[in-house]
């Protein structure tokens, strides 16, 4: 028996336990090899959103290495602990250290490298699909092509060559650590501890799901208004992570266990066998996990909630930019728009204009906000008027006025309600008027609402205002001038003519297709940088926790063998089995999805206008990603439990 | 008629290169109400013919009823059915599970019998009374003795009424006192109720607790003998000269 052939031996058998890290291994090389050609790629010089593209990627690429990382070799830690049995066993029979060491290396070596050369040639053959993903996102029509970039090969055999040293390290400190007994012991230590419940863990679980609900229950009046002032915000903010993640904290160490064990108390000692697997096997064992789920829990909600957020803005970028300008395009000056509409004529382009005259008006609103910043600008604004002959489809009566174009995140702020009592006031008039409602709808663009509503009010009721206007709030122009473009297909060709004409840079000149592209292409970007991170994340942590799992069904096997012998089949105990994973799996997953709910819904406003489609597509994909690693779970346990008997 | 029945078994370990066999044609009767004990040197096969008698090992060859039930073909899921209703086991290591109370424990083979809850607890509170463990009912296994381990054990086979109980080394790991204390119990229940007990074992002073012995050696029952009305110093004297004449090493 020479080294060679323990090391094959070692091999043959390691592959088929770690088919998972090996996959993961291979995906993190492939995807991290993919982020670097793309940021070594010319092409990525086209890319000019608000966000410098190849400097994103480069930095989101260390951030994978970190995930990646910490990953191989957490999971080098469980797959070494396994192994120190099997490590004592050579020291016994007069292996020195030093070639036990040698036969771990050169088996890791293998291994590893195998799957980054795997890696980087898959990663190679999908970063043209992963460009095209991205050119997709942020609604770039470039053509997707690669080259091969020795300087991407080289980055990612040094960072991967770094991380097996880092690997090889932490294996000679645990083999040069240990003595022969001290390795036969490991496995036994790990081992859990049964023990009753204490007064301190019942206060413990309890505290646990108190702090979760508070930080909830914050978080949903952060931004109500009752709140002002950046610190004060600020302290709320890391109030809310500081209690939801104690509080996550906590709850595996005890609310756990302290729920369960409710239920079993409930039972009297009569335990039925999908309770016996799975309650109380999860009760003692989530307790040690702790830390790990907390860190999985906190890091997978950031990346659910991130993705949300900006999924939303992403989804709701039409509908924003409608709200910052509600026609295709707006100019401010006549003379300008008399410019923009000839040379639409000369290209043959039609359009249709819309004109409103706008007014500024002071107006008071304590009798419709409902937060207490009113007070702090003494419960008035500066809004829009518009008459009610300029706005089709709208008619209100003298003593009525519809606010309209309202924003999501101020009402939110100020608590607006949709009708009550205002005052307009003129120079010298007051009207009192009846606010009838809140409409979506902008009328004018954003240079003359300031993501204030524009109040909408009858022609006699504006025009005695327009006589007796505050020249101090009036702006440059009095007139909103808006160009349609009906036909959706010159769209573009108009954006380039108002382009030319200089008018994206002037503050009050806007083009609906500009603002879409500009918000799509950073906010793509972003998505598409956490996705990929996200899913790193999600990928490397269901790893861990597979792995946990098959430590811990490797731990309950005799049990699975007792209950065979007593006479429960392998169906009965896969059930049980089924029930435990959905726990041991479904639990963090939904506290993940509940924090990150709770994050997304506290300021999802600021973000974009539709809260529920995205987030509920963003959740559900990472359900299903995750449940895979649950499902491949309980494939292995019901190997295990095949084998027991 | 016999309890269990037994009629040329064979088993055998390995493949057709390289075969052991194990147990060579066994014939055994079992009656209600029987307390046997199996007795053997270390590697005799005993611990195989207890797993093949209690389903739990398949044979290679021969047939054993239980209750005039023949289990030899039936299919796995069946068998763990009929384990389920009519087998009961000790082993020598408790197999307790370590996350389960005594009570939990002892209670877990009625809870796949549809038995009500009301009417598990009266059968608990009698078998762990009758066994002396009604006391830690809310302890874990890591917190009682191995006496007392054992005891709980012998509880949960007792619990269902099963048909046979069978019990491999249940003394093994006790020290004499708890191991007396444990048999003082089974014969005890034996007597009582009537339960059949199957048990291996290799120490005299245990196996003199029962009202059979049965000595195999080489894969054949070697010898028996009945204590009839004798008393359990003179039965163990039977069983040492017995050993003594089997010879070997008498582990
Ligand atoms: N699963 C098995 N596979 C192969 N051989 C076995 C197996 N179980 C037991 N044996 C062999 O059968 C013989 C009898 O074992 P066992 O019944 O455990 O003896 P005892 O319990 O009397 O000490 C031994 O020689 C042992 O090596
Ligand atoms: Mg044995």
């Amino acid at each position: 028996m020479n080294l060679n052939y323990i090391i094959f031996r070692n091999l043959k058998k390691n592959i088929k336990n770690y088919y998972l890290y090996v996959f993961a291994l291979i995906f993190s090389v492939a995807l991290y090899f993919s982020f670097v050609t793309l940021q070594y790629d010319p092409a990525m010089e086209e890319y000019k959103g608000s966000i410098k593209g190849a400097a994103a990627l480069g930095a989101s690429s260390v951030l994978l290495v970190a995930i990646v990382a910490v990953f191989l070799l957490y999971a080098n830690t469980i797959f070494i602990k396994r192994r120190s049995k099997e490590i004592g066993l050579f020291q016994l029979i007069g292996l020195t250290k030093g070639r036990i060491f040698r036969i771990l290396s050169s088996e890791n070596l293998i291994l590893y490298f195998s799957s980054i050369l795997i890696g980087i040639f898959l990663g190679f053959s999908f970063s043209r699909l992963i460009l095209m993903i991205l050119f997709k996102l942020v609604g770039l029509e470039a053509q997707a092509t690669l080259s091969f970039s020795s300087g991407a090969l080289r980055q990612t055999l040094i960072v991967f060559g770094c991380i097996y040293l880092l690997i090889m390290l932490m294996n000679y400190m645990f083999i040069k650590g240990q003595s022969i007994l001290s390795l036969f012991r490991v496995v036994s230590t790990a081992e859990i501890r049964v023990k009753r419940m204490s007064v301190l863990e019942i206060l413990i679980g309890l505290l646990g799901m108190v702090m979760i609900l508070a930080g909830y229950y914050v978080s949903s009046i952060l931004f109500s208004g009752k709140l002002t002032g950046t610190t004060e915000l600020f302290a709320t903010m890391i109030f809310i992570l500081g209690s939801v993640i104690i509080g996550t904290y906590l709850f595996y160490k005890g609310s756990v266990s302290f729920i369960f064990n409710a239920i079993r108390k409930s039972k009297g000692g009569y335990l039925s066998l999908n309770h016996v697997l799975s309650l109380s096997s999860i009760m003692f064992r989530m307790k040690s996990n702790a830390l790990l789920l907390t860190i999985i829990t906190t890091v997978s909600a950031l990346a659910i909630g991130l993705l949300s957020l900006s999924y939303i803005a992403y989804y709701s970028t039409e509908q924003s930019a409608r709200h910052s300008v509600p026609n295709h395009f707006s100019v401010l000056l006549p003379e300008d728009a008399a410019k923009f509409t000839q040379a639409l004529n000369g290209e043959n382009i039609e359009y249709t204009e819309t004109r409103r005259d706008v007014i500024q008006i002071e107006a008071d609103v304590a009798g419709i906000v409902g937060s207490d910043l009113g007070e702090e600008f003494g419960n008035t604004m500066i809004l829009p008027v518009v008459s009610d002959h300029q706005v089709e489809g709208v008619d209100v009566s003298p003593e009525e006025t519809l606010f309209t174009g309202s924003n999501n995140a101020l009402n939110q702020f100020m608590s607006l309600r949709s009708t009550g009592q205002i005052e307009l006031r003129g120079l010298t008039l007051s009207i009192p008027q009846q606010l009838v409602g809140v409409d979506k709808d902008a009328v004018v663009s954003q240079y003359f609402s300031l993501g204030l509503p524009t109040a909408i009010v009858d022609q006699s009721i504006y025009a005695q205002l327009a006589q007796d206007l505050d020249p101090k709030l009036q702006s440059k122009s009095s007139v909103y001038i808006g160009i349609d473009i009906p036909d959706a297909s010159m769209l573009g060709k108009a954006d380039a003519i108002f382009h030319d004409l200089g008018f994206s840079e002037q503050s009050g000149y806007m083009s609906q297709p500009a603002l879409i592209f500009d918000q799509k292409s950073s906010m793509g970007l972003i998505m598409f940088i956490v996705g990929f991170l996200g899913l790193t994340f999600l990928i490397t942590s269901g790893c861990i926790l597979y792995f946990k799992q098959m430590d811990e069904g490797e731990e309950e096997k005799p049990n699975y063998t007792i209950l065979r012998k007593l006479g429960f089949t392998q169906g009965n105990l896969l059930r049980g089995i089924q029930i435990k994973q959905l726990f041991n799996f479904g639990i963090p997953l939904i506290v993940g999805l509940l924090h990150s709910y709770f994050a997304v819904k506290s300021g999802w406003f600021l973000f974009g206008t539709e809260l529920w489609t995205p987030m509920v597509i963003v959740m559900l994909l990472y359900t299903a990603l995750y449940s895979i690693f649950g499902f491949l779970s309980v494939l292995y346990y019901k190997r295990l439990i095949k084998e027991s008997l | 008629m016999a309890i269990l029945e037994a009629t040329q078994i064979h088993k055998s370990y390995g493949n057709k290169f390289n075969k052991q066999e194990v147990l060579r044609g066994i014939d055994l009767r079992v009656e209600k109400g029987e307390f046997v004990s199996i007795m053997g040197a270390s590697g005799s096969g005993k611990t195989t013919l207890l797993n093949v008698l209690s389903s739990i090992d398949k044979v290679s060859l021969g047939s054993i009823k239980i209750e005039g039930k023949d289990f030899t073909g039936m299919k796995e899921k069946e068998l763990a059915e009929f384990r389920k209703q009519h087998l009961g086991f000790i082993f020598q290591d408790y197999n307790l599970l370590d996350t389960l109370t005594v009570k939990e424990n002892v209670l877990l083979p009625l809870s796949i019998m549809k038995v009500s809850k009301k009417e598990a607890d009266q059968k608990f509170q009698q078998i762990a009374s009758e066994l002396g463990i009604y006391e830690i009912a809310s302890k874990y296994p890591n917190e009682i003795s191995g006496g007392q381990k054992q005891r709980t054990s012998a509880a949960r086979a007792f619990i269902h009424d099963p048909s046979i109980i069978f019990a491999d080394e249940p003394t093994g790991a006790l020290d004499s006192k708890s191991a007396s204390d444990l048999l003082n119990k089974l014969s005890e229940l034996n007597r009582k109720i009537n339960a059949t007990i199957i048990m291996v074992t290799h120490d005299p002073v245990a196996a003199s607790y029962c009202s059979r012995v049965v000595f195999i050696k080489d894969g054949q029952i070697y010898t028996q003998l009945n204590k009839g009305e004798e008393t359990r110093q003179h039965f163990f004297n039977d069983i040492i000269r017995t050993q003594g004449v089997l010879g070997g090493v008498q582990a």
